[in-house]
């Protein structure tokens, strides 16, 4: 699995993808944090990150339309699949991979806390607990994004699929019934901006990303029969 | 080494690979030939694990692919067809990355992928993008993703396709290098390659196993009329009239610009007349400038196998179309008889009713 994660997160930064996904994420984490802080003399750090869950449904398919879909484009897939390393360990190599670059983008928001640091007293505690929510919201995002790209070998496709797929669990959730609104992601999110650790809403991200992690592996090696 | 044992590969009624059987020992170079289509790739990547067969079991060192793909993979170095490469890295860093996928130590990955480099002749690009490289650089830098690691056996799937006659050279002398310490696979249209290269051929067309034998043993199977051609300057237009010792026929081929012309000539069967062709011919003012036995090679082989095979497979066709034409007319002579006697059965009983008047 090593060599996997450590063969994407590289190839992340050898193409622009990885430093327009850093640059884009941490772009637009300035602008909100000048309007959204700055602007109405807060010290809340966390609420910067409730605007930028929706510049993570956006920029989180960068990370994970090209996966699979061009390994099997490409044809590199069968370098992959041929070589002596189960479907598991390459598709929990990608996930991760993915989880890292964002984790790298999210650290670099501490140059606003430190910002914040000398005009205030912003709350440490709260901010990491939503720093952490947000990590695992990211998770989940990933973990979609990385099965609707093992479904098809085109790239936009893939981002499309996943995009329509978060803003659905976003916006379309709290019209839909009760028992559809727990799917909700973004909001689950929220409670942890308040420095709340939910554990409900732990578990769910969990399971989340369990589930499409496991659908992937289930379609990888499926098209093995098929293909 | 290899065993594949019943397999076949359906995709929907398509069969791509019908019920193929064949043992490879170690130390074997195979050559895989058959037609565009025929089942080659997918006989490949069956082996190397890529794809499930539908029925059937292949086992790599006693290790089965499907049920431990694991094991079985890490004997394995697969080229695959079209080259697929990462294009965003460098020579090196594909090689080492190809590497750690096979899962070779870390205190010896360095060495493997310098004596890969080295034998793949990439020293002096291995800092260069694959991205920029020149096809032939690229079939060599796959050749060694497949070579690192040192794998018992190599598939290579057209190692030679679209390279200039320079570059197969040169790959073909690494091949041959290779096949001296591995289990070789290699599958290619160019049938003079796998004459010269492979100890072993295995035909396939349209997913059927249809040969598997030596070349040389496939090329005398091939029947030639053990014809001579040659060339002669023939002025008084003697050639056609001859009548020579042991020859069935003089046919010519054509005529050259130079004056020269071109004959064939077919002896009697199982008599050598080079001979006396040579005497006969210069006793009648006729000049040889060329004179050559034709031999059947692997083409001839190939072509005639699989021609023959085909012939066989309409034959059947058309075996079970008049079997199943004879099925119907039976059934219909057989509804015609019932017919018959039922209407005789209706005049007899309508005759006694009269009868009964």
């Amino acid at each position: 699995m090593w060599a996997i994660i450590k063969k994407e997160v590289k190839s992340y930064f050898l193409s622009p993808i990885g430093y327009v996904f850093v640059g884009l994420f941490l772009l637009l984490a300035s602008l909100i944090f000048y309007t959204d802080i700055l602007v109405s003399g807060s010290t809340m750090f966390s609420y910067m990150f409730s605007s930028l869950t929706i510049v993570l449904m956006m920029i989180v398919p960068l990370l994970t339309m090209r996966m699979f879909s061009e390994e099997r484009k490409e044809g590199t897939e069968q370098l992959l699949l041929t070589a002596p390393r189960s479907i598991t360990s390459i598709v929990l190599g990608k996930f991760f991979a993915g989880l890292i670059v964002l984790i790298i983008a999210v650290a670099f928001t501490a140059i606003h806390y430190i910002i914040l640091m000398t005009l205030g007293e912003p709350n440490l505690k709260t901010s990491l607990v939503t720093v952490f929510g947000f990590i695992l919201l990211g998770a989940a995002f990933i973990s979609f994004g990385m099965f609707a790209s093992s479904i098809t070998e085109n790239q936009i496709i893939a981002a499309i699929i996943s995009v329509a797929f978060y803003l659905i669990t976003w916006l379309g959730a709290p019209y839909l019934s009760s028992s559809i609104e727990a799917i909700g992601l973004v909001n689950m999110f929220n409670r942890f901006l308040n420095g709340q650790i939910a554990i409900q809403e732990i578990v769910a991200f969990v399971s989340y990303t369990i589930v499409f992690i496991l659908l992937t592996i289930m379609v990888m090696q499926r098209r093995k029969s098929v293909k | 080494m290899i065993t594949v044992r019943n397999v076949s590969k359906k995709y929907g009624k398509h069969k791509a690979v019908d019920n193929i059987s064949f043992k490879i020992e170690k130390g074997e170079i195979i050559g895989l030939l058959g037609p565009n289509g025929a089942g080659k790739s997918t006989t490949m990547n069956m082996i190397t694990g890529f794809i499930e067969p539908t029925s059937g079991e292949i086992e790599i060192n006693g290790y089965n692919i499907s049920k431990k793909p694991k094991k079985a993979k890490k004997y394995i170095g697969y080229m695959p067809e079209g080259v697929p490469l990462y294009k965003d890295m460098t020579v090196k860093e594909f090689v080492t990355y190809m590497a750690e996928l096979k899962g070779v130590k870390k205190d010896k990955i360095k060495e493997s992928v310098d004596k890969t480099l080295q034998d793949t002749w990439l020293q002096n690009v291995k800092k260069v993008l694959i991205r920029n490289l020149s096809k032939g650089y690229k079939q060599r830098v796959s050749m060694a993703g497949a070579l690192v690691g040192d794998p018992e056996i190599l598939i290579l799937d057209e190692p030679t396709v679209g390279l200039d006659p320079k570059q197969i050279i040169e790959i073909r002398n690494l091949i041959k290098k290779l096949g001296k310490d591995h289990t070789l696979i290699i599958s290619s249209h160019i049938l003079s390659e796998i004459s010269q290269i492979c100890e072993k051929v295995i035909i396939i067309n349209k997913g059927q196993l249809v040969a598997i034998d030596t070349p040389e043993h496939l090329e005398g199977m091939v029947n030639v009329e053990n014809a001579v051609n040659i060339v002669v300057e023939d002025k008084e237009n003697k050639m056609a009239k001859l009548k020579l010792k042991d020859v069935k026929q003089i046919t010519l081929i054509k005529e050259n610009e130079d004056s020269t012309k071109e004959y064939k000539i077919i002896p009697e069967p199982n008599k050598e007349i080079r001979n006396t062709l040579f005497a006969d011919l210069a006793k009648e003012n006729i000049t040889i400038f060329e004179l050559k036995k034709t031999e059947a090679s692997l083409e001839d082989a190939f072509i005639d196998i699989i021609k023959k095979n085909e012939q066989e497979k309409e034959k059947q066709k058309q075996e079970e179309i008049e079997q199943e034409k004879k099925k119907k007319e039976e059934k219909e002579k057989l509804k015609a008889e019932k017919k018959t006697k039922k209407e005789n059965k209706n005049k007899n009983t309508k005759k006694k009713k009269g009868g009964n008047k």
